[in-house]
């Protein structure tokens, strides 16, 4: 029967270790915190019931260091670890570790990890469970060995090379034609190495202005698989997404019903039993879908799926850790609205580069029909070890149409950062795109039109300004009369 | 009409047709004034400085004093503005069109310089002159070079504002009534008649006396009865209310004048005196003297928030009839003096400026004013230089004989002079050498003589003669490509600019980017701050600054100052109750310089990030002195776990590396300088 979590460790840090404390704290578990040493003041390490130092910078050395982490949850008295998402949330030792302790471990099966994060494996179970999966080979060695298998396939350029043990774009490469092949396999090799600390790899057909859309899935240990609709994850840069919606604006509903029911096929085919998705390329010429990975751990986007649904997916992971069977039927979980949300990354809107530094200002939005999940507050260091996201902004209406102009007011009126560089002036353009409000768009969309979408005016209200005109007074009482005077 | 009965319903205003203004005039019995208390009087005491914040406190006076107009716009008023102010010259029409919608407001213009310091192409003046809400337009050519004025002159009068050309004036041997005439016919006939101009003599050095502007305003008006005559004067000989009085006396219908508390002693004549002095003589004056009065006392709650920006160079100067040197450009000559540690030679440039204007003979008056200063500071700079004081003393004496004594006959001089003389302007600026080219226009009195060519240009000076070309920069200028600028801007900024940041930037490309980022960094401070804080900050723990913006009200407080620290002043504010912590990093602050990579040869960081190999898996760490080949990856950078390979864009030999393995670098950081092979 229900075995309850008693205190939860969170091996994570900002986003994902915020979102997970707010639902613990709503189930009453209490919860640890762990930190690096440039994290010791971070919104996460503020907000648990209790938090351990877990070591320096580097992530090897902290949000990393599994045996650290284990120990941290013994010590606390931790019964359960929840790794949210990236660092260790899908690496099968780690789960293995945290069971063999004698730990709770928020997440699926650590042989399904294994399995689902082998690319070349799970396209395996793909092709048996009789879902459709894209052309291409695996176990890459060499240069000859693609160009091989392009010519018995009849496969043309473009082609993607990605880490078979990857994620989040990370170790993915795109190559355009021939010349750049042996220069992105190196680059490819390198990346998938230091990210996952394997460079097995995979190439396969990439689909132009492909639609990325993903099922989300829960089930538990009971052989219930649902499924919560889908997600629209088109828009991305540099591989990764920045804009993500759910439902997908570019499906009906026979594909909707049919890409989900494939979904759940899969899961049940693996016996997957907690929160997971599974990711497609939709071809939207042809209307057909190909598998792309199952994500085997709690997604950033999760949010826009629990707007949709009113369920909460990281509750729905507990139920399952503690031995409840879901209490769902397929038939009952409806979706009532729609949602979008944006990553607010702290990177400079027109390079992409990073912006570490100190958040010196912050506000964050308000108003109906708007889900904040922040990793930051007002004073914070964002260090520059770590991944760039600092906030999620989510936004919901009864149509595309309406959750849009929320978003539209929470970016332009509302979300004010500065202090660092964040993506918020590019968002707000991408949703103003006629492009985007009519749907059309493509995993290309940002790169194709950049210099429109960098170069719309920014908005600012008379708070932004008198806090510009506060900067000087400071300045010049500190400093004095100016030269240029 | 009797100037004394004139109610502000019948007076002169926006909106009036010029015909409508020059009839007004015309049958006015007494004279008007022109205030220039918002642009010239600042321009000669105060270097410009006087900003909008304050200006704007004298508009409900001007609304109701029956001025003419108000000079509050051009000069160099434009360039101080975004450069020193940080104002942008529209802002301040809209500004006072706002606050005195009744009074005419008058710029200053430079024929084809616009509010710059070149000619500009016909494309640019009509772009630029389309866009500027001004009544009236004060024209002037440093060479009395009236074809220039064409496309100002054309803009100004289709768009119903009023043309006010203007002859430039100096007292010389040279400059004689029928000079004048001529120029004054070449203005009429440009205009087509007398009936939509009003027409100034711009006595910009002050330099006029009595006699002589009489007896100028009264050939002006016994050969064109019906033109309207202004006269401008700037007050450095110490004569300006005679010579003010002559000219009313001789027929000038408008006189420039300012605030008396705004009077030092480059600028124009006191206005409440000047008032007084002309009814005592039985000049009747249109002046609501109840408002002016208040308007002078209105300048003292700020004037002395401008002390700093006085000339160090005090008192009248009767000299000026010789030197020229213009009220507009004392306090910036002066303040260029002192800050290049040469003020002690001032009285041996304005020496040599009185040689030099009969050596070039034209105006000195912006873009003039500045070649003769550039060029005669340069001159005594190199003397003291290389010289000493002795030095100066014997160019002074050797052009003296030669200008004065010996009428620049090269030969009479012994041949050792003669080489001297003929290296006298080898180091002119560029500008020196436009001018004498005829990039400017036609000189007044033709081209200087030979011995300044050859003195300027060297051997090549035959061939340079044969280059002089007098035709209008109208006709020699190329149109420039708006849409190429406007598109440059764009890259720039990162954005499309508005017309107006596109219009400033035409005239000064740099300063504005200057004032553009300032903007967008400082917002609205430089319209909202009173002087002393704009200037200064708030001085002490308590101090506030109350202001509205977009009609909120703010308050800003100081809690404290912190002592410098690694660097760094602490300054804690209460902005509308809200306490937030800024810190400010003093100059010391500024870290060791990085490193910027430009040119080819300079290999730069794609992306801010961490340089985690230098070299590549194959050949392994690249060393100064090693060939690397196009297409190579050189070094990689990485940036959130995201790879960024740095590939060698030709064939190379390594000069440097200017990164060590492990070194945060950012964006476009200097990481090799390759030598292509």
């Amino acid at each position: 029967m229900a075995d309850k979590i008693k205190r939860m460790l969170i091996a994570n840090r900002g986003v994902p270790a915020v979102r997970i404390i707010h639902t613990c704290r709503d189930r009453g578990i209490p919860t640890v915190a762990i930190y690096s040493t440039p994290d010791r003041l971070a919104h996460h390490v503020m907000m648990a019931d209790k938090a351990v130092h877990i070591g320096e910078a580097p992530p090897a050395e902290s949000y990393l260091n599994m045996e650290k982490i284990i120990d941290a949850a013994l010590e606390t008295k931790s019964d359960a670890v929840n790794p949210g998402w990236g660092f260790l949330a899908e690496n099968a030792d780690f789960a293995q570790m945290v069971i063999d302790s004698g730990l709770k471990w928020v997440g699926p099966n650590p042989k399904v990890i294994r399995i689902m994060g082998d690319k070349i494996e799970a396209k395996r179970l793909a092709q048996k469970a009789n879902v459709p999966t894209i052309p291409g080979i695996s176990d890459v060695q060499d240069v000859d060995q693609i160009t091989q298998w392009m010519d018995a396939e009849g496969v043309e350029y473009p082609i993607i090379i990605k880490a078979a043990a990857g994620g989040g774009g990370k170790g993915m490469v795109k190559v355009a034609d021939a010349a750049e092949l042996p220069m992105a396999l190196a680059q490819a090799k390198s990346e998938a190495k230091k990210s996952f600390g394997s460079d097995v790899l995979l190439a396969e057909k990439y689909i132009e202005r492909g639609r990325h859309i993903e099922v989300q899935i829960v089930s538990d240990n009971f052989g219930n698989v649902f499924h919560l609709f889908e997600r629209e994850c088109t828009l991305q840069r540099r591989n990764q997404k920045i804009i993500e919606e759910a439902p997908s604006p570019s499906i009906d509903e026979n594909i909707r019903h049919e890409i989900c029911f494939t979904a759940v096929r899969l899961m049940r085919e693996i016996a997957y039993n907690t929160a997971g998705t599974v990711e497609f390329i939709f071809d939207s010429s042809t209307k057909k879908f190909y598998f792309l990975e199952v994500n085997t751990r709690l997604q950033v986007e999760h949010g826009v799926t629990e707007l949709i649904t009113g369920l909460d997916i990281v509750g729905l992971m507990i139920d399952v850790v503690e031995g409840s069977e879901l209490a769902l039927k397929q038939e009952n979980i409806h979706m009532n609205r729609w949602a979008l949300e944006v990553r607010v990354n702290a990177e400079d809107p027109k390079t992409f580069s990073p912006s570490f530094g100190t958040i010196t200002r912050l506000q964050v939005p308000t108003g109906p029909g708007v889900r904040v999940a922040t990793g930051v507050y007002e004073g914070a260091d964002i260090p520059p070890y770590y991944d760039s996201l600092v906030m999620l902004l989510m936004t919901s209406g009864r149509t595309r149409d309406g959750a849009i102009k929320v978003m539209d007011r929470t970016l332009s009126r509302n979300f004010r950062a500065e202090g660092v560089k964040t993506l918020a002036p590019l968002l707000l353009s991408i949703i103003r795109h006629e492009a985007f409000k009519r749907g059309e768009f493509s995993t290309r969309f940002i790169e194709a039109h950049l210099d429109e979408l960098v170069s719309t005016f920014r908005e600012t209200d008379s708070q932004d300004e008198v806090l510009k005109i506060a900067k000087y007074v400071a300045e010049i009482t500190a400093l004095g009369p100016q030269e240029w005077m | 009409m009797d100037a004394a009965k004139i109610k502000k319903e019948n007076w002169i205003r926006p909106g009036m047709t010029p015909a409508e203004m020059v009839k007004i005039l015309r049958e006015l019995d007494g004279v008007a004034l022109t205030c220039t208390g918002m642009r010239d009087a600042g321009q000669s005491d105060f270097k410009n400085r006087h900003r909008i914040y304050d200006l704007t406190t004298l508009c409900p006076y001007y609304e109701d004093m029956m001025l003419f107009s108000s000079e509050c716009h051009g000069g160099a008023r434009w360039h101080v503005g975004i450069m020193n102010r940080k104002e942008s010259p529209f802002e301040e029409i809209e500004l006072l069109r706002k606050h005195m919608p009744s009074v005419l407001l008058q710029t200053l213009i430079r024929e084809t310089n616009l509010w710059g310091y070149r000619p500009y192409p016909k494309n640019v003046i009509e772009y630029v002159v389309e866009r500027v809400d001004i009544d009236v337009w004060r024209c002037f050519s440093f060479l009395n070079d009236v074809r220039n004025m064409r496309t100002v002159a054309e803009i100004v009068m289709q768009r119903g504002r009023l043309f006010q050309p203007a002859i430039s004036f100096t007292q010389a041997d040279w400059t004689t009534n029928d000079y004048y005439l001529g120029v004054v016919d070449d203005i009429v006939q440009l205009c087509a008649g007398t009936d939509e101009i009003v027409l100034c003599i711009k006595d910009m050095a002050g330099v006029g006396s009595p006699e002589r502007i009489r007896s100028l305003v009264d050939a002006i008006k016994q050969k064109y009865p019906d033109l309207v005559i202004q006269y401008h004067r700037h007050a450095t000989d110490g004569l300006a209310m005679p010579a003010l009085l002559a000219a009313a006396k001789a027929g000038a219908k408008v006189l420039d004048a300012e605030e008396d508390s705004l009077t030092r002693f480059y600028g124009q004549a006191p206005i409440l005196a000047l008032q007084s002095y002309l009814e005592e003589s039985g000049i009747k004056v249109v002046l609501n003297r109840e408002m002016a009065v208040k308007a002078v006392q209105r300048v003292r709650d700020w004037i002395g928030q401008y002390e700093w920006a006085e000339s160090p160079f005090k008192g009248f100067d009767h000299q000026v009839t010789f030197h020229r040197m213009p009220g507009g450009a004392f306090p910036s000559s002066f303040e260029q003096a002192q800050k290049g540690g040469f003020l002690h030679l001032m009285p041996s440039i304005l020496q040599l400026m009185s040689l030099y204007n009969r050596i070039v003979k034209y105006f000195d008056v912006t873009p003039g004013s500045q070649i003769t200063w550039v060029t005669c500071s340069g001159i005594i700079n190199k003397y003291e230089k290389e010289l000493g004081t002795a030095g100066v003393q014997h160019i002074i004496d050797l052009m003296t004989r030669f200008v004065l004594e010996k009428d620049q006959d090269l030969d009479a001089m012994e041949p050792e002079e003669q080489k001297e003389i003929l290296q006298l302007f080898r180091n002119a600026p560029g500008d020196f050498k436009n001018l004498i080219l005829g990039g400017y226009g036609r000189l007044p009195m033709g081209w200087p003589a030979d011995w300044v060519y050859e003195s300027t240009f060297g051997d090549d000076w035959q061939e340079k003669i044969k280059e002089r070309d007098d035709s209008s920069p109208l006709e020699s200028l190329k149109h420039d490509d708006l849409e190429r600028i406007s598109n440059d801007l764009g890259v720039t900024l990162g954005r499309k600019p508005t017309e107006e940041e596109f219009t400033l930037y035409l005239m000064h490309p740099k300063d504005t980017i200057n004032y553009i980022d300032f903007r967008e960094k400082y917002g609205e401070s430089p319209l909202v701050l009173p002087t002393d804080v704009w200037r200064e900050g708030l001085k002490n723990p308590g101090d506030k600054v109350e202001f509205e913006l977009w009609g909120k009200p703010y308050c800003i407080e100081l809690l404290s100052v912190g002592a410098e620290h690694e660097g760094l002043i602490h300054v804690v504010m209460k902005v509308n109750n809200k306490t937030n912590v800024y810190k400010v990093e003093t100059p010391r602050a500024q870290k060791a310089e990085i490193r910027m990579a430009s040119g080819e040869e300079e290999i730069g960081a794609p992306i801010n990030g961490n340089v985690w190999r230098i070299g590549n898996p194959d050949r392994g760490t690249i060393k100064v002195g090693d060939i690397v080949h196009q297409g190579e990856e050189i070094a990689n950078l990485e940036a959130m776990k995201m790879e960024n390979a740095i590939i060698a864009p030709f064939d190379a030999q390594v000069e440097e590396i200017a990164v060590k393995l492990n070194d945060q670098v950012q964006e476009n950081q200097l990481l090799f300088v390759l030598k292509k092979l």
